[in-house]
């Protein structure tokens, strides 16, 4: 086909994405998990070199012919391709939104008794407290959609999508302050240094796409408390995994892709021209010392030229049609806003990227809940629900997975120095917690798991945040069990050593 | 390979064949009888084992090589140390334990291999259901280990190093000194030969990064071109190690290590002050502060008799760690976590041990219990910290330094008692304790009454076993002392540089050797366990510690003579044989070609360009950072600085560990979250972008344009040598010459065309631009160094 220094460069483009370049370990990790894939690899079957071939995608506005990633092939079918985790930070409060308690109004201002909430998993913020007093859902729920699922009045628009929906009300974690929290759920543990879901996915699925990264991660500020919880590079961070394998940021005010665009004074004809001569340098410097890393250098040059191009198309919403557009809402032209980035986030999918991630912020309402929680809901309501739709019209809800929750839940006694009546606050709560997911082989239009009349403790189905990992690398087509990296001298899981795949939550 | 298949199938298939194979098998080993005869040198074989199976099974197993990867990964989660996890209450880590299932000499007559063999789903182990069936290679090295004995070796690593006698080599004439006799014994062993020379030009370059981390100057080259006495290549290293920049260099790879920033690393992630801490350790290794006592002031400095400030200080090592102050967090929980950080750190560091897996059950694959964990714990637990961080500052125990830091005056330089903690509680805020500001550092304190220590049932903060309160002590496998245990961290840090420690010199001249020749001689540098790698050269290594003991820890001899190895000064050009032969070139027959780490790019850059404002030591400062690139995701601004801060070496940048410089983790910089010794290498587009769009680097190439325009001759020629030697270190040859000059010929067109085009790339950083030179021909030539600056040449080290 090609010359074989050409030839070669595959070669070690592909040994690039498979990790194997300089460090040898992820591909020594993977030879041990799937034999019959590397075979492929090696015979050319599964993945191609992002020069060899080209990936026109289906839908309209991404249409273009682009390189292709490497691809590995999963453990087994996969019901899902790819995950929008629309992840709300800082505990959203599941009694004020889908834990629908009508009996709380009765214990209302009463002590929440210490056999349902003993002391000793209560944060310092309000362990001082002089009572725990309970304080019933500040707004009104009602049933919807044929599913008969309830819904806060806050979220009329996620209402309107209630038979997509497969809300879990039983999740829990370990964590009770935001920070290990949140690394809890985007890393399977407390303590920062472990790979995060994207790049866990990212290592054993492989890049769909050679001009964009696997795994992108955006943020946006909330409304109800714009100045919520910070987050943390290693959200998206690629731990012990090389580093290839880590979410890409896209940054929520400037340049989205930091150094995406050439200086000022250099345009694209001369960076050709600059990056020509750079490869015929660096081919001389190959045919001197033999070294295969030159070639991979020269093709990874050659990316970054085609990043220049896809990423600022990628950018920009002008093949978007005014339905399209006003359905997300008025945010949505918003660099940084909830609404910009869930549309950014099918924008991505259907260019290959396989993992997107947002954080919408202020979601940890101590004070001022029934001010700041509307607004909040308001923020993510209606571009969350047009996500759907917008996939569910383009044909792809079937294979995509939304995830839809944050790092734990709240309270269900008041956060309030005096003893006041009514949620003023609500403190941290790890020990149930709702969620919803939809699409990608979830089962549509169910509730799932029960809380006590307190919404406090789980009575029935629990799932812990490895129960939900196990789930979501199971609907990608990976075994949680067998998807491992050897680090320090033992094989390492998104869950640990524990986690199982929820069943009932199936499609 | 196929020999191997052709066992098992035979042996499967009957008893009459597997007569047959043995007498073959047996002829084999015949003829390879001298590979058997030292344990440590069947090791050592690894690397080729690793491809030719053949070679594995004719050569008499090693237990170390062979049977114990096997056994660990398919047997000792559940018959190993961990008592907890432990079935049939059987244990196949040790031979008088195992023997139960195993009869010496005869695998037929082992339940071991029946249970392995068995068809039935109920007996056949591994079990079904852990998914880690034994192949077919497995059980053929299981039945000759059987067959020869079944002998057990202890782990190469905890056994005291041995001065083995230098092996007999053939080509006497290419070996420089004792390194290479090893290195060669193994290449002729293995039928290769190693590499000539490398060019002078090569040879200057490489040291000067290695040692510096900065590229040699023209006249430098020159300087050591023109000297042709014998010596010539022992004074530039005599030089290098005598640069300030030589210590700042070999920071950056140890405040990796102690996870060294300039914040919290929690939540909020709130500014602390270590730069002082940071400085102690580039004069340490620029005065050359014997490596025993390099570790025994970080670990217990403030313990020693009339300790000095500056001893003191150097405990910050132990305060690195990551610290919470989260508004409601719990503190005897990050009380628990910053211990586990410090006995981890230790761990990894001065012993290439992953302790912290016995913090929740005891060690599967090391000997190192539940209990053991703990006893770690204890020398550290004597710290009056308030679990809590102070949020925005120092957090207690601080000691403030004196403004005539590191110049301390006698009277000064004494150890400063820290004020105890006191917890404040400012107007609704979360109490904590009161913070120390700019002047001060963190050190470590020893309580007079020490906390009681418990075990951690899973490692638990709130789950701890009263029953038992735990003295300090050390794992009881690893104590080769024969001494008392060490009582306290003072003791601690002497049993850890104690001769007989079989851990330290290895783990610490692997991480040298790592530096210089990209892998270490055991690769995994951060555990030398038995689920570790294993050595390349294993002889070697163990002369290098036994060298480090001889030569009182000094590390700037023990360096140079790595550097001045035949084994070091090799070219690193490959040929397509000898790259597939030794893909990662462990066998050493040529010299290390690596990507320069995210420091080196960076500083080079601004070394040749001119840019670079060499200082010393100071508070760390704010370059160039993305736009906003703190307040998109909290509060907190990042207020960049300008002037001489823009241009100060990387060691100095500020580091925000929830936002670190994006260029520094885009090149594999460590996280400095927790502790690093070994960073991957990775080949991206991101690293194009970034050295071809962002700031640092166009702002770099202007001023090399300039350089080249103002030093370079009179000539395009001229001024293209210069700025290619400014960074390459050599001068380029005709056909890149061409190249060069033909893309510098482009560019002169594209801004003569747009003037104002020129002009705006000339704007780019803050430093402004010559005014004397043509605003064409500079902005032509800033594209040319911004190519020359993109070369894969110039990123590595050659």
């Amino acid at each position: 086909m090609n010359s074989p220094l050409e030839q070669m460069a595959s070669e070690i483009t592909r040994r690039y994405f498979l990790g194997q370049s300089t460090t040898g370990l992820g591909a020594m990790a993977l030879a041990s998990l799937l034999p019959s894939e590397l075979t492929a690899e090696k015979s050319g079957h599964s993945g191609s070199s992002a020069s060899a071939t080209t990936d026109s995608t289906t839908t309209g506005s991404a249409k273009r012919k682009r390189p292709r990633g490497v691809t590995r092939p999963p453990h087994f079918a996969p019901k899902a391709k790819r995950i929008i985790y629309l992840f709300q930070s800082g505990g959203p409060s599941h009694i004020e939104l889908f834990d629908y308690k009508p009996g709380l109004k009765k214990y209302a201002g009463q002590e929440v008794p210490k056999s349902v909430y003993p002391d000793d998993r209560k944060t310092t913020m309000t362990s001082a407290q002089s009572a725990f007093l309970v304080a019933p859902p500040q707004f009104k729920f009602q049933q919807h959609g044929k599913s008969g699922a309830w819904l806060s009045e806050l979220l009329p628009h996620t209402a309107k999508i209630a038979d997509e929906l497969c809300i879990v009300r039983s999740m829990f974690t370990e964590a009770i302050n935001h920070d290990p929290a949140i690394t809890f759920f985007q890393t399977g543990s407390q303590i920062a240094g472990r790979p995060s879901i994207g790049s866990w996915l990212t290592y054993g699925l492989g890049c769909e796409a050679a001009d964009l990264p696997a795994f992108v991660a955006m943020s946006s500020r909330g409304t109800g408390r714009p100045a919520g919880q910070p987050l943390y590079d290693r959200l998206w961070g690629s731990g012990f995994l090389p580093s290839h394998y880590q979410g890409v940021k896209f940054r929520n005010q400037g340049a989205a892709v930091l150094d995406v665009r050439n200086p000022v004074g250099v345009d694209r004809k001369t960076r050709r021209e600059m990056l020509n001569g750079l490869a015929e340098m660096n081919r001389l410097k190959f045919e001197k010392t033999g070294d295969p890393e030159i070639l991979t250098r020269i093709k990874q040059y050659e990316l970054a030229y085609q990043m220049q191009m896809s990423v600022p198309e990628l950018l920009d919403f002008k093949s978007e049609s005014k339905k399209t557009l006003a359905a997300y809402g008025p945010a949505v032209q918003k660099q940084g806003s909830y609404a910009y980035n869930c549309l950014m986030a099918r924008r991505l999918i259907e260019r290959g990227v396989r993992f997107v991630q947002l954080f919408h912020q202020g979601w940890d309402q101590h004070q001022d809940l029934k001010k700041q929680l509307p607004l909040q809901c308001k923020d993510v309501d209606q571009s969350s629900a047009a996500l759907v739709m917008d996939l569910k019209q383009r044909g792809l809800l079937d294979d995509t997975l939304v995830v839809w929750g944050g790092e734990f839940g709240r309270t269900v006694y008041s956060q309030a120095k005096a003893k006041k009546k009514g949620a003023n606050g609500r403190d941290h709560h790890p020990s149930c917690f709702s969620i919803w997911m939809a699409g990608g082989g979830i089962r549509p239009g169910m509730t799932y798991g029960k809380t006590d009349d307190y919404s406090t403790n789980i009575v029935e189905k629990k799932v812990h945040v490895h129960d939900l990992h196990a789930t979501m690398l199971h609907l990608m087509g990976l075994d949680h069990k067998r998807l491992t990296y050897p680090f320090q001298g033992r094989d390492f899981r998104l869950t640990d050593v524990h986690g199982e795949v929820v069943k009932p939550l199936l499609g | 390979m196929r020999q191997v298949y052709l066992t098992v199938f035979l042996l499967l298939v009957g008893s009459i064949c597997f007569a047959t194979m043995t007498d073959r098998q047996e002829t084999i080993q015949k003829q390879d009888v001298e590979k058997r005869d030292v344990s440590s040198e069947a090791v050592s074989k690894k690397t080729a084992a690793k491809k030719t199976a053949v070679k594995k099974i004719t050569a008499k197993i090693s237990y170390n090589r062979d049977v114990r990867p096997i056994l660990a990964t398919k047997c000792f989660t559940c018959h190993g140390l961990d008592e907890q996890s432990r079935k049939a209450d059987l244990r196949l880590d040790l031979r008088k334990h195992a023997l139960a299932v195993i009869t010496p000499g005869k695998p037929d007559e082992s339940e071991l291999i029946d249970r392995l063999t068995s068809d039935d789903a109920e007996t056949v182990m591994p079990p079904p259901k852990i998914k880690k069936a034994i192949i077919k290679k497995e059980l053929a090295i299981l039945r000759q280990w059987i067959k020869e004995g079944a002998h057990y070796d202890g782990h190469w690593a905890y056994q005291v190093p041995i001065r083995s006698p230098l092996p007999k080599v053939k080509q006497t004439d290419w070996v420089r000194n004792e390194i290479d006799r090893f290195v060669l014994a193994k290449l002729e062993a293995e039928g290769l030969k190693p590499s000539a020379v490398a060019s002078k030009e090569t040879l200057i370059r490489r040291v000067t990064l290695d040692l510096t981390g900065l590229p040699p100057t023209p006249k430098e080259v020159d300087a050591f071109l023109a000297d042709s006495s014998k010596n010539s290549y022992e004074r530039v290293i005599d030089r290098l190690m005598k640069s300030p920049r030589y210590g700042e260099h070999m920071a950056n790879a140890w405040l990796d290590a102690a996870r060294y920033a300039d914040t919290d690393g929690y939540q909020k992630d709130n500014a602390r002050y270590m730069h002082v801490w940071r400085d102690w350790v580039l004069l340490a290794f620029n005065k050359n502060m014997p490596f025993d006592q390099f570790v025994i002031q970080q670990i217990a400095g403030d313990m020693l008799p009339k300790a000095t400030l500056k001893q003191q200080i150097a405990t910050g090592f132990l305060r690195g760690h990551r610290i919470n102050s989260e508004g409601g967090a719990i503190p005897a929980e990050w009380f628990a976590e910053n211990l586990v950080d410090r006995v981890d750190t230790v761990g990894t560091v001065f012993m290439g041990l992953t302790v912290g897996c016995a913090r929740c059950h005891t060690h599967k694959y090391d000997p190192i219990s539940q209990t053991e964990y703990y006893r770690l714990f204890a020398y550290f637990n004597d710290v009056p910290e308030a679990g809590l961080g102070a949020n925005g500052g120092n957090s207690p125990p601080f000691v403030t330094v004196p403004d005539s830091w590191p110049n301390l005056s006698p009277a000064e330089n004494r150890k400063i008692t820290p004020k105890p903690f006191k917890i404040v509680k400012k107007n609704g805020a979360t109490p904590r304790p009161q913070p120390g500001g700019p002047k001060t550092v963190m050190v470590m304190e020893s309580m007079k009454k020490l906390r009681p220590t418990y075990l951690l049932n899973r490692g638990v903060y709130s789950a701890p076993d009263k029953s038992k309160v735990l003295k300090p002590g050390v794992p009881a496998h690893f104590d080769k002392t024969g001494g008392a245990m060490p009582k306290n961290r003072l003791e601690l840090a002497k049993w850890l540089v104690h001769p007989k420690n079989p851990l330290l010199a290895r783990v610490t001249l692997n991480r040298y050797w790592q530096q210089f020749f990209g892998v270490g001689i055991v690769k995994t540098s951060e555990n030398f366990g038995s689920q570790g790698d294993l050595p390349s050269h294993p002889q070697l290594l163990d002369w290098l510690a036994t060298e480090f003991l001889r030569v009182k820890w000094d590390v700037k001899k023990i360096q140079k003579t790595i550097l001045m190895s035949a084994t070091y000064r090799q070219a690193s050009k490959t040929s397509a044989a000898l790259r597939k032969r030794d893909p990662e070139n462990r066998l050493l027959a040529r010299g290390g070609r690596m990507r320069l780490s995210a420091y080196m790019i960076r500083d080079q850059a601004l070394a040749a360009s001119g840019l670079l404002v060499e200082k010393l030591g100071g508070p760390s400062v704010k370059p160039y950072m993305p736009l906003k690139i703190w307040n998109s995701f909290g509060k907190a601004k990042y207020d960049q600085q300008h002037g001489d801060n823009l241009y100060r070496r990387s060691l100095y940048t500020y580091w925000r560990r929830t936002t670190p410089p994006p260029t520094m983790t885009s090149f594999n910089g460590a996280d400095r979250e927790t502790c690093n010794v070994r960073r991957e290498n990775t080949n991206t587009p991101l690293h194009a972008l970034t050295l071809l769009n962002n700031i640092t680097f166009v702002e770099a190439a202007r001023f090399l344009a300039e350089r080249m325009l103002r030093e370079g001759g009179k000539t395009s020629s001229t001024q293209i040598r210069y700025g290619f030697r400014l960074l390459t270190g050599r001068l380029p040859s005709e056909q890149e010459l061409t190249v060069l000059k033909r893309a510098l010929e482009r560019f002169r067109v594209k801004f003569k065309n747009t003037p104002a085009e020129a002009q705006k790339l000339l704007s780019i950083g803050e430093k402004k631009y010559d005014k004397k030179l043509d605003v064409q021909e500079l902005a032509a030539n800033t594209l040319l160094a911004s190519m020359i600056l993109n070369l894969d040449e110039t990123i590595t080290k050659e």
